[in-house]
This record gives C-alpha cells, sequence and structure tokens, in this order.
C-alpha cells in the first residue's frame, strides 16, 4: 500500500496515533454495519485509516471519532459506487445474510441456546427492515454509536437519525409480536 | 371527562419525546422542564410506563446482540498494526 511517503513528521504521527488508535474497533465494528461483510468492514476500514493519515494535517483534533466515521462514510460511499454497483438494497435481497452480526468466537457452551434463541428472534426482526431503517438501528442500538456519529456516518442530519431509528424501533416491535421481550431465554436488562 | 382528555395530550406528547428521553443521548438532549415533564408523566402513567419499559428492554437486548456478535479478532488486530505501523514509521521508507 501506498502511504504518502514524502510525509515524514513525529508530531503528525503522534497525532495520528492519539485519535485514531482508540477508535480502530468501534470504525470495524461500523463498517460491519454497513457492508454486512466481514472483509468488505476490513477493508473499508484500512482505507478509512490510510485516508485518515493523509487527511491529518486538516484535522484539528476535535471529535475525533466523528471525524474518522465522517471518512469512513466517504470511503464507503466511493467504494460502493465503484465495485458494488449490485449491494443488496432492501431487506428481500438481505434475507440470509448476515449484516453487522459475524461468527461467534469461543462461545460459552451455556450460553450457546439462549444466545441462539435471542440472536435468532432479533435477527430475523433486524433482518426485515429496510436498509435504511436496520443500517440507524444498528449504528445507534447495537454499535452504541450517538445521534450525531450515526448522523455522521450516514451523512444526514440528527433529526433524520432520530426518526429512522423510531422507526426501525417500532418496526423491531411489531415483527416480535404480542411477546416483545427477545431475551425471554437469554436474561434481562 | 376533561381530565381524561388531559391526560390523552400528555400521552401524545410524552410519546413524541419517550425515547429520546429514555436514550438521553448526549447530542441531542432534552431541555430540563421537558425532561421534568417527562419523568412526571411516567410516575403516574402506567401506559407510558409501560411503553418505556418495552424500550428499554428491546435497547437492552439489541445491545447485548452487539456484544455477542463483535468483530473479528484477526481483523481488528491487523488493523490495529497497521495503525500502530503508521504512528510508530517503523516500517515505511
Amino acid at each position: 500500500m501506498d502511504i504518502a511517503p514524502e510525509v515524514d513528521d513525529s508530531a503528525r504521527r503522534l497525532a495520528f496515533g492519539t485519535h485514531v488508535e482508540p477508535e480502530v474497533e468501534v470504525l470495524l465494528r461500523v463498517a460491519l454495519s454497513l457492508t454486512g461483510h466481514r472483509a468488505d468492514a476490513e477493508d473499508l476500514v484500512q482505507d478509512t485509516v490510510i485516508r485518515a493519515w493523509r487527511a491529518m494535517d486538516g484535522f484539528d483534533g476535535r471529535h475525533p471519532r466523528a471525524w474518522l466515521l465522517t471518512i469512513l462514510r466517504n470511503t464507503h460511499r466511493n467504494t460502493h459506487r465503484r465495485q458494488r454497483p449490485d449491494t443488496a438494497a432492501e431487506p428481500a435481497d438481505a434475507v440470509g445474510a448476515r449484516p453487522a452480526f459475524g461468527a461467534r468466537e469461543h462461545p460459552d457452551p451455556q450460553q450457546v441456546h439462549a444466545d441462539a434463541q435471542l440472536s435468532d428472534r432479533l435477527e430475523r426482526a433486524v433482518l426485515a427492515l429496510p436498509e435504511t431503517f436496520r443500517t440507524v438501528l444498528l449504528l445507534v442500538d447495537v454499535d452504541q454509536l450517538t445521534y450525531a456519529e450515526a448522523a455522521a456516518t450516514l451523512g444526514v442530519p440528527i433529526g433524520t437519525v432520530m426518526s429512522r431509528l423510531s422507526r426501525a424501533r417500532h418496526r423491531v416491535r411489531k415483527h416480535l409480536g404480542p411477546h416483545p421481550d427477545p431475551s425471554s431465554s437469554g436474561g434481562s436488562p | 371527562m376533561i381530565t381524561w382528555m388531559q391526560s390523552m395530550v400528555q400521552c401524545r406528547r410524552s410519546a413524541a419525546r419517550l425515547e429520546q428521553y429514555l436514550d438521553a443521548d448526549p447530542s441531542a438532549p432534552l431541555p430540563a422542564d421537558e425532561r421534568q415533564r417527562l419523568a412526571a408523566h411516567l410516575a403516574v402513567c402506567d401506559r407510558c410506563t409501560r411503553a418505556a419499559a418495552r424500550h428499554r428492554l428491546l435497547r437492552a437486548s439489541l445491545h447485548r446482540l452487539g456484544d455477542h456478535h463483535r468483530p473479528d479478532a484477526a481483523s481488528l488486530a491487523r488493523l490495529q498494526h497497521l495503525v500502530h505501523t503508521i504512528a510508530a514509521d517503523d516500517e515505511r521508507s
């Protein structure tokens, strides 16, 4: 990979490490929510990190997560346009895919059954959402971004995030039916 | 009759702001007087209290879903190494 070899500034490197390193996991989670594919998510974050390095000189040091999420959004949009014109846009196309949710690692045997029921009900409900709603729900309720961070990620106003989020939650509750407690087999909040 | 209608109005007003109130998102805080009004309403309204409980339950379940589906550890390690490498400038020429 080509990483601006002409730049060699220790302060810049220090700022990069300070601002970017703590956000890598969040970026990867968000990238999974946006792409729905682990390999694509890693590629997206890698491209985002490299772009962030190149853009460090223009960054004022405030709100690094929002700054990085904006870069990630632009990178994803450009990549999406260039390479993935056939990406699923509606839930009917996404059934069977696992947006944002990847394989477990080292599952606790006692937890597997309960987790499976919890995950199945919720994942079905989340997968049934239109992509616009699903993405907001994943970013805020699963990835734990703030409204503003989700807005930066999606390039929409905070009010739009709140509206889509509310509608997404309503649809999930409706999908879960008259017994909306998806944790009935997996514990309480 | 008037009391019942006042209650309905309060419920409608509360429903419109209930999720924002419960989320307590730092990037979109409700004004203090609105928070106090909602807290007072929830203290006396069973219907809105049940709605609040459903909301909290769904959020907690979705949060746990995220806990159970963390990003791939190998991907995370590779990306952290990439950032560290760039920041340390130890492998670039």
